[in-house]
């Protein structure tokens, strides 16, 4: 299956919708380059990182 | 002499408050200003014209009594459709939402209206909040006042479009990806976005839980000083909400950049850049550099991994929150809306995951960087010159329009992600007479620095204080 197929398929599975249009097609299979966004930085993630430590860097980065 | 739709907000409040003028007749003022442009921009949802009048006739009988006023007293203001007022309509841009009515008021419009303010009108904007170019199919689309057939960008559209044109003094518009900075270029006005938690949330319209932000849109820096200073701070309504002092604003606009560093990034915000706009943003170092500020030309760093974490956190969260709306009313979207929700569900939850969790140490190690050899960032707002609104109209472009339409806000989105505070401030036009936009970033609660080096700048230029063409003269 392609990427578009599988996008597809994988959102009318997990939340029921279907495509409700030509655009949506379209940035569907733009998806594609956000996959390669992340590859690019596979890696980085380190086990103890969190997201309540955005608004600690917040105070800790402020002036 | 300046017509009285005209004056800053700061000014006309000052006018108010030493009784040179009415809060009746600059209502007036700001009602006959939008009776004459309003058919060109179409930045109005809905006027209240009754409720407002009986507003100033009350501002206006307090002061003749005698009483304590605000520092916004008897100010008619107007502000983008998604700010929840208790008995009023919000439509948040949208046929979804166009019969909404809620009963309770946000925070931000309950701390102008303490100030003093009062509310005459829902203004135009992206539906949902979701677009960066002022497109919108319920209401109809919102033209730029300075050339009407480019985009006013979004999608706090009607902000920047009546702010331009003298309908209001003042609004406040909202930013998850660039929507107050978006306009504020493309229609010449000054706006800034908040440092991420700075502001109350509470009673505003949600787009993106963790990107989304409430500030102002004004005519010059000053007056988003005067507007940030009573909005700011913490809320019992909004547990996002920091407890950070509110410096004052106003106070901290002293003029003098001396000694200030302000970096010029040499490896991102200028790749797509056109020409007008490189030379609009360097004469604007020159004047910064005229005031005492430092240039320094630097390579930001993570800016890879910045661009890959934005892309899907407000995405998913866009998505989560419409998601019973897009099985059951699709059809009631506009393309360009629905289009880009729907990509939003194949969003792999340990994607959104892995964004949010990078975020903070993402943050530091930026911070660490950049901020340890500058105080502020200045980059173009939008790279490019304008598109027209045919340009970017994905509901009925050909293929390949979306890439035009995102491209507005690849210069914003990186703040976003990084929760900096960020303004735009006009320093410039493009061939086709369309306002560039300078926006100067800084460090978590910075604001006051943003804020002093754009009225620094502003003391010395008059981009901010040109009117459009569509103004009648």
């Amino acid at each position: 299956m392609d990427f578009l197929a599988t996008t597809e398929a994988a959102i009318a599975a997990w939340h029921g919708i279907t495509p409700p249009n030509d655009a949506a097609r379209r940035l569907a299979t733009d998806l594609a380059s956000t996959v390669a966004a992340f590859e690019a930085v596979r890696g980085s993630l380190r086990f103890e990182d969190e997201p309540s430590s955005f608004e600690a860097a917040l105070q800790e980065c402020k002036e | 002499m300046r017509a009285l739709a005209d004056l800053g907000l700061v000014e006309a409040a000052d006018a108010v408050a030493r009784r040179d003028v009415t809060s009746t007749a600059l209502l007036e003022a700001c009602l006959a200003r939008l009776d004459a442009v309003n058919k060109i921009v179409n930045a109005t949802i809905w006027v209240d014209r009754d409720r407002a009048r009986a507003a100033a006739a009350a501002a206006d009988a307090a002061l003749a009594a005698g009483k304590q006023v605000g520092r916004l007293h008897g100010i008619p203001l107007a502000h983008k459709d998604m700010y929840y007022q208790a008995g009023r309509p919000c439509t948040c841009g949208s046929a979804i939402r166009r019969d909404f009515v809620p009963d309770i008021t946000c925070t931000v419009v309950q701390r102008l209206s303490d100030a003093g303010a009062y509310s005459f009108a829902g203004l135009n904007m992206a539906e949902f909040a979701q677009n960066p170019t002022g497109h919108n199919r319920a209401f109809g689309d919102c033209h730029n006042p300075w050339n009407p057939p480019y985009i006013t960008g979004g999608s706090s559209s009607g902000s920047g479009a009546a702010v331009a044109s003298g309908v209001t003094y003042a609004s406040l518009g909202s930013d998850t990806g660039g929507s107050i900075r978006l306009p504020a270029s493309a229609c010449g006005v000054t706006g800034i976005k908040p440092t991420q938690t700075r502001v109350s949330r509470y009673g505003v319209m949600p787009l993106s839980f963790s990107a989304d932000n409430v500030g102002p849109l004004t005519r010059s820096a000053r007056d988003c000083a005067r507007v940030l200073s009573l909005i700011a701070g913490t809320d019992p309504n909004d547990p996002t909400c920091s407890r950070e002092p509110v410096p004052d604003y106003e106070a901290a606009l002293t003029g003098d950049l001396r000694g200030m560093h302000i970096g010029v990034p040499t490896n991102a915000f200028t790749n797509i850049a056109e020409a007008p706009v490189i030379e609009a943003l360097e004469a604007a170092l020159k004047v910064l550099e005229g005031r005492g500020a430092i240039i320094v030309r630097l390579e930001l760093p993570l800016m890879k991994a910045i661009s890959a974490y934005v892309a899907v956190i407000s995405r998913a969260e866009a998505a989560a929150i419409h998601s019973q709306w897009m099985r059951e009313r699709a059809a009631d979207y506009a393309v360009h809306l629905s289009a880009r929700l729907y990509g939003g569900y194949a969003i792999p939850a340990a994607y959104y995951v892995e964004a949010l969790a990078r975020r903070g140490p993402v943050l530091k190690a930026f911070a660490a960087e950049v901020f340890g050899k500058v105080d502020l960032l200045a980059t173009p707002t939008i790279p490019t010159c304008l598109p027209t609104l045919a340009e970017t109209d994905i509901d009925h472009g050909p293929p390949g329009t979306e890439q035009k339409f995102m491209a507005v806000s690849i210069n914003t989105r990186p703040f976003n992600y990084l929760g900096l505070p960020a303004a735009s401030a006009p320093c410039g036009f493009d061939p086709n007479g369309l306002p560039i936009g300078l926006q100067i970033a800084g460090r978590p609660f910075a604001e006051a620095r943003v804020l002093r080096a754009v009225d620094a700048y502003q003391r010395d230029t008059d981009w901010h204080r040109q009117r459009p063409p569509v103004v009648p003269r």
